[in-house]
């Protein structure tokens, strides 16, 4: 269990350093100079090197790379151009929006599309049951910018009930969480549904109905207990995603997380604003995944940890 | 499956059963077959209605998506010959999607197949081959799990352009695991089937047996998942677009008349609306058909069974 957790803490160490290099390359191969975005249209020549020389910009690639490498070791990345303060500490601030907005959403859309999952496995191929399928069908189709939009129109506008943007109340929850979790609903219920429709039609439910279990407990302990591995995967690993950009739905929201703040970032070119967002985002997302496979042997007593996992 | 009750109904009622024909037309297995079918019929409809317009835009009797008119701003629908309304500048928002949308269905049908071939060229080396070639693989699928995907694909649109190869190739790169991983799969089922020994025995090279046995066996299967991609594409690009970093020559795509569209919300519903219904039409029939040939395949590989 131990040498597990270090292994994998390890591969996800890796994994967030060559996600974090590889975008610190990437931001510098690509056309485009932050010296130009920060001084603005009208600057000299002079000015330009002078706003290079400041943050570094003007020497080698390598050498950029080893003092970002050393300050990564201090928990340093560097100041942001437009903020003027440290990446990181401005990526950490926004941080929890983009949390409890994560949150928020995986909580609904758990507590939604598992009962809505289990409905449509056992009415399976009813009318009813149809009806849902294609509305999951169409949750999966539409664009989250464009629900979001709708809500706001409806929600915000036509009747105003709720405040359109940002996060002053908790009202300002409702709708970009109701916009996030229509498509998760949809693809987890569907991901619940198939899962549970294979359990219900296995052998060992139909033996452990003739000895009259009864039907809340096949369905719950039983198929449940069965599907919970997959499912549980599912979440963490759309939870994950949330966390790694809800980046769509912050900008329609005016949301104040880490996803509209990539946006400016890019906009500007602000490198070090960039790689921090990346990395915090990367990081917490891995976590999450690890959190996620250590809940397997709670799940699963099959699970042995270390020996078929890895 | 519908034909076997057609045709198992009249000797059904010829031959003293309790099942009456209506019992059949109840069954779960009917059932589920009609369901297929409503769902490809509709999903057919809701594509066509998108489709064959977006590839007429050139044809149809619709203004020029360029034609400025200040004087028209912001005409809501069915207004002077403006079935869709008219957008701030005053130009044929019908006009605008349709040209558009050949731009979006251009990148998600190209960006499939892109994904498309490398999925199944990394997919199938890696299931056929297995050792290092499934090692280095399946480590790159890893890696590209726990990527911010969309904050990565941002960030290259931004970096190199919204030009429409860059736009394609960003899309291909976030789509091709999924195809490389449902290839393998089957791949390495395929592989331990006696045909591959027996192609072995004859002397044939193992690339020769993988692309002239193994593949043609599983592309009909690993077809079907293209149609769910080509949905997600569409999706995927609108959203890029609406984020600012979708292509704009020759014609801004639907999720860019969307984000400017959104300023007049308040007053000038169809701007936003319209176009987005008209995503949510097109993707949802190619989910459908999708969905639904997926249903058919699955069963009937479990009559085999």
């Amino acid at each position: 269990m131990a040498r597990y957790l270090v292994k994998r803490l390890g591969q996800s160490l890796l994994t967030v350093f060559l996600t974090v290099s590889t975008v610190f390359v990437l931001v510098r191969l690509a056309p485009g100079d932050p010296a130009k975005a920060y001084a603005g249209p009208f600057a000299t020549t002079e000015q330009l090197a002078q706003v290079r020389r400041q943050f570094g910009l003007d020497r080698p690639l390598l050498e950029q790379y080893w003092v970002f490498l050393k300050g990564l070791v201090h928990g340093d990345l560097g100041t942001s151009f437009t903020f003027q303060s440290s990446a990181l500490r401005v990526v950490l601030d926004r941080l929890p929006y983009t949390i409890t907005l994560a949150v928020a959403a995986i909580v609904v859309t758990t507590v939604v599309a598992v009962p809505l999952g289990v409905w449509m496995a056992k009415r399976a191929d009813t009318r009813r049951e149809f009806g849902a399928n294609v509305a999951t069908i169409a949750g999966q189709s539409m664009p989250e910018f464009w629900t979001g939009i709708m809500l706001l129109t409806i929600f915000a506008v036509l009747i105003p009930v709720l405040p359109a943007s940002g996060f002053a109340t908790w009202g300002g929850l409702v709708l970009p969480t109701v916009t996030i979790a229509v498509l998760q609903i949809a693809l987890i219920s569907r991901l619940v549904r198939r899962e549970m429709a294979t359990n219900f039609a296995a052998p060992y439910l139909t033996v452990a109905r003739s000895r009259g279990v009864g039907e809340r407990r096949l369905t719950w302990r039983y198929a449940m207990g069965n599907a919970s591995v997959p499912v549980v995967t599912a979440l963490g690993t759309r939870f994950a995603a949330l966390l790694n950009g809800v980046v769509v739905v912050e900008v329609v929201f005016a949301w104040p997380g880490v996803g509209s703040l990539v946006v400016r970032a890019l906009e500007t070119r602000d490198y070090p604003l960039i790689v921090a967002t990346v990395l915090v985002t990367s990081a917490l997302a891995v976590l999450v995944q690890l959190l996620v496979d250590l809940c397997y042997p709670l799940l699963d007593p099959r699970v042995r940890l270390g020996k078929a996992a890895s | 499956m519908s034909d076997t009750v057609a045709t198992t109904s009249p000797s059904v009622a010829a031959r003293p059963s309790a099942v009456t024909a209506r019992d059949l037309a109840r069954a779960g297995a009917t059932r589920r077959r009609r369901g297929s079918t409503i769902k490809l019929i509709l999903g057919a409809v809701c594509t066509v209605l998108v489709v064959v317009p977006v590839l007429l835009a050139q044809v149809l009797p619709i203004p020029d998506p360029a034609g400025q008119d200040l004087s028209r701003r912001r005409l809501p629908p069915l207004a002077e010959g403006h079935l869709f309304g008219t957008d701030a500048l005053g130009r044929d928002l019908l006009s605008l999607v349709l040209h558009g949308g050949q731009v979006s269905i251009a990148i998600g049908v190209l960006a499939v197949t892109v994904s498309g071939l490398i999925g199944v060229a990394l997919g199938s080396a890696a299931g056929f081959f297995g050792g290092w070639v499934d090692a280095v693989v399946s480590r790159l699928l890893e890696a590209q799990m726990s990527l911010p995907l969309l904050m990565m694909l941002l960030l290259v649109v931004a970096l190199f352009g919204p030009s429409l190869p860059v736009i394609t190739l960003v899309i291909a790169f976030a789509q091709w695991p999924e195809v490389a991983r449902l290839t393998r799969s089957m791949v390495l089922v395929e592989r331990e089937k006696p045909y591959v020994a027996a192609a072995r025995v004859l002397g044939l090279h193992r690339i020769e047996i993988l692309l002239r046995h193994v593949i043609p066996n599983i592309v009909k299967q690993a077809s079907l998942v293209v149609l769910l991609l080509l949905a997600q594409a569409v999706l995927l690009e609108s959203a890029l677009s609406y984020l600012g970093a979708g292509p704009e020559r020759p014609f801004a795509t639907w999720g860019r008349i969307i984000s400017d569209g959104q300023d007049y919300i308040t007053t000038s519903w169809w701007l936003v609306t319209l176009p987005g219904l008209v995503i949510v039409l097109l993707v949802v029939g190619v989910n459908l058909l999708g969905d639904g040939l997926r249903d058919r395949t699955r069963r009937r590989k479990a009559k085999k069974a």
